[in-house]
């Protein structure tokens, strides 16, 4: 809501531009116009002038100036233009409309008039300035409640992307989860009919025994129980203990792959210490690894990395940024190659793909927020964006190349001694 | 009655080894990871069931099992999977044309049973008619349109018109009372229908009507995207196309045809009905169905008994 200028109004009397200066030189003495620094003139209702209390003083200071000039009408010594507003003006328009003409120093107070352009009274430049400031206080509250809701909102929108891409992500690796669950399932299934048999076996096993102790054993019977005992399958240990090791390898497999998600989508989106950026990358190539596997060939080119200080969940993000792009830019039988290493005091991480690449108009606009080529519902162009302000803030950088045709490599430069502190997060809100 | 065959085809080979030993006694079974191979072992001998994997590096199922059609249409194809996406449903409907969709991980004594029935399919024999239908059997054959959405019902009307006009009759409704009422009077051939009509749901009654009335074919055209429907209208409706809209209108056009055809093919040669067997739909197996297709259900019995 904005202002209006007429919560300035002082309603004091004007007087007639034929009164006498001397008269005015008193109204000056009255209660009424002590804060002013000027009297209004009006004729006929509307202002015709403004005199001010320093030109009063400059006529009496002057020897003989009252006996000169006192009885003379103040039309003889108004200034004729006074700054005149409009009372239905905002604070902000009145206030640039009298900055710009008041004159330096300020002898005098503005005249505020109605939409007839008659008088109403008269406004205080100081307490204008008052006003002003109050204003420019509250826009400042609001400037920066703003602010806060942009970089929450912000922090949303990375936080939505991630959500957005790790859903995608989650709904393939659950359904990854299901091929191991499958085979264990049924070898469980398998198990569950062999322990019958064996059972079944022992029960016939231990019948022959009793018929073979027995104190007056009866061949014929003891040839009848070593029948049924063949009639038993055999059971084949070998492949058994085959099936054990794919069952327990299959849990094991389930087991990461939940690992996996969880560590994808940590929540705490927390700074931690000792964070190997090669099994960040691992855990994204394992979450990925659904949308990949149809196409793409990883070749891992992992160098010794010391751990460092990151936002882990972030990183991640960007890496699987980085990968989805390759993988949806590679038609099929792609390469995709994710090479670490250390240089002075940095850690690089490439991804580099042999894709369809970037056409040279296109790669100065990757990283701007909702930039993308891929059709409406696929891509939300946010990818890069996010991913350049993730690197931003661990004080790295994130650089790319691309040919069309040949392929497509991102290099992301972190610092080893972690990320600076003075680039705390926006976090959640 | 010579062995039978069963391919398993996964490039997970644990799935293989622990598949095998649940089908040994019964049948020769035969795996392979790469689907290059179970397409060379396809060409050079008879195989009377193929389990398929829909994810694998070199070939997706449902490409596998459209091959598969191609060059041994007896063998029965099932897919397996554990990827839930409805384009790789609409493929294994379309193009591969299987006999079931079934979800890894699976319950193994269901899908010995599901093999079973495939098997005792596939044994029977895979004898297309030994004629071209004669004149007499190429009467029109009625085809019932449930559709709502006006634009959809006059490309159909359009397409029938100028291409088969002298093949079918067009029965068109935009409400499932209505057509339960044209189902229980005439006997209708082709269904072609959306999944939701004026509110109501059609999927109950397509696949009580491919369990009552074998001869039925149906052709889903639908804004309706939802995986677990559509493997609920392959096991148990056995639908013969699935079509997202927007559909081209040539696409539906081909579809109408080769339907019409298959609606032809069905009348004359009961074997080949039979491998079109649908699973009891679970609403029925519950007894939850709506009373006016109780009702139809009733009166469909009493036809196909006579
Ligand atoms: N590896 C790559 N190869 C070819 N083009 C790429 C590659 N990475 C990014 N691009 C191009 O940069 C654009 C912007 O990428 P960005 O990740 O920001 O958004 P997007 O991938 O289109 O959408 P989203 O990430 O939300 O799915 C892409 O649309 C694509 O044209
Ligand atoms: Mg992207």
């Amino acid at each position: 809501m904005t202002q209006k200028i007429d919560s300035l109004i002082l309603s004091v009397p004007a007087v007639s531009p034929n009164i006498s200066i001397e008269e005015v030189g008193e109204y000056f003495l009255k209660d009424e116009f002590k804060a002013l620094l000027s009297i209004p003139v009006v004729e006929a209702g509307k202002p015709v002038g403004v005199v001010s209390r320093y030109q009063m003083m400059n006529i009496f200071i002057k020897l003989y100036g009252r006996e000169l000039h006192g009885r003379k009408p103040v039309s003889r010594i108004m200034n004729v233009h006074p700054v005149t507003v409009s009372s239905d003006q905002s604070m902000e328009e009145a206030s640039r409309y009298i900055t710009r003409n008041i004159g330096f120093p300020i002898t005098e107070d503005f005249i505020i008039v109605d939409d007839g352009g008659a008088y109403t009274g008269v406004g205080v430049v100081l307490d204008l300035l008052k006003a002003m400031e109050h204003q420019l206080v509250k826009h400042g509250k609001e400037l920066s409640v703003a602010y806060n809701e942009l970089k929450s909102s912000q922090a949303q929108l990375i936080q939505s992307e991630k959500m957005a891409s790790l859903g995608q992500m989650v709904a393939g690796v659950a359904h990854e989860i299901n091929t191991p669950l499958g085979y264990v399932r049924n070898n469980v299934e398998l198990f569950r009919e062999n322990q019958r048999q064996l059972s079944g076996l022992l029960g016939a096993h231990g019948l022959l025994l009793d018929a073979l102790h027995a104190e007056d054993p009866d061949d014929e019977l003891i040839m009848e129980r070593l029948a049924q005992i063949k009639k038993w399958h055999r059971l084949d240990g070998q492949e058994t203990e085959t099936l054990f090791d794919d069952t327990f390898f299959g849990i094991d497999q389930i087991a990461e792959l939940v690992a996996s998600l969880k560590n994808f989508s940590r929540v705490d989106q927390a700074m931690a210490d000792n964070i190997s950026i090669n099994e960040c990358l691992d855990t994204t190539l394992k979450i990925a690894h659904n949308t990949l596997k149809q196409k793409v060939t990883v070749v891992r080119d992992y160098g010794s990395l010391p751990a460092i200080r990151c936002m882990p969940s972030k990183l991640n993000q960007v890496f699987l940024n980085l990968v989805t792009n390759s993988a949806q830019a590679i038609d099929e039988n792609g390469k995709l190659l994710i090479k670490t290493f250390t240089k002075d005091s940095f850690l690089f991480v490439v991804v580099e793909d042999d894709g369809r690449g970037i056409p040279e108009d296109v790669l100065p606009q990757i990283f701007d927020p909702f930039y993308t080529t891929k059709p409406v519902g696929q891509g939300t162009g946010l990818g890069l964006a996010i991913s350049h302000q993730i690197v931003e803030e661990h004080g790295g950088a994130i650089r790319v190349s691309s040919r069309v045709g040949v392929g497509t490599r991102f290099v992301i430069r972190l610092p080893l001694d972690g990320a600076p502190a003075q680039h705390t997060l926006v976090a959640g809100g | 009655m010579s062995e039978i065959t069963l391919l398993l085809v996964d490039d997970e080979e644990r799935i293989l080894r622990s598949l095998a030993p649940l089908f040994r006694n019964q049948y020769r079974v035969l795996a392979t990871t790469e689907p290059e191979e179970a397409l060379t072992i396809l060409r050079r001998e008879t195989v009377d069931v193929i389990i398929s994997d829909q994810r694998m590096p070199a070939m997706l199922g449902a490409e596998l099992l459209y091959k598969t059609r191609r060059i041994s249409p007896p063998t029965m194809r099932i897919l397996l999977t554990g990827y839930s996406d409805l384009g790789a449903a609409i493929a294994a409907v379309n193009e591969g044309e299987i006999f079931r969709y079934v979800s890894k991980p699976w319950n193994a004594q269901e899908l010995r049973d599901t093999v079973a029935e495939a098997a005792a399919i596939a044994q029977q024999g895979f004898s297309g008619p030994a004629c071209l239908p004669t004149e007499t059997e190429r009467d029109r054959v009625k085809v019932l349109v449930i559709e709502d959405d006006t634009k959809t019902m006059d490309t159909i009307r359009e397409i029938t018109r100028d291409g088969c006009d002298d093949e079918c009759e067009l029965y068109c409704v935009d409400n499932l009372e209505e057509a339960t009422e044209l189902l229980r009077c005439e006997e209708i051939g082709l269904i072609v229908t959306e999944l939701r009509v004026d509110e109501e749901d059609t999927i109950s009654t397509i696949k009580a009507l491919k369990r009552y009335q074998p001869n039925v074919v149906t052709v889903v055209v639908t804004s309706y995207r939802d995986n677990m429907a559509l493997i609920g209208l392959i096991n148990e409706g056995q639908i013969y196309r699935f079509l997202p809209k927007p559909v081209s209108r040539t696409l539906l056009a081909r579809s109408l045809q080769s339907a019409l055809h298959h609606h032809r093919l069905l009348r004359i040669a009961p074997t080949i009905r039979d491998r079109y067997t649908v699973l009891p739909s679970l609403e029925e197996r519950q007894d939850m169905l709506p009373a006016r297709l109780r009702g139809l259900i009733t009166r469909m019995r009493r036809c196909s008994s006579t």
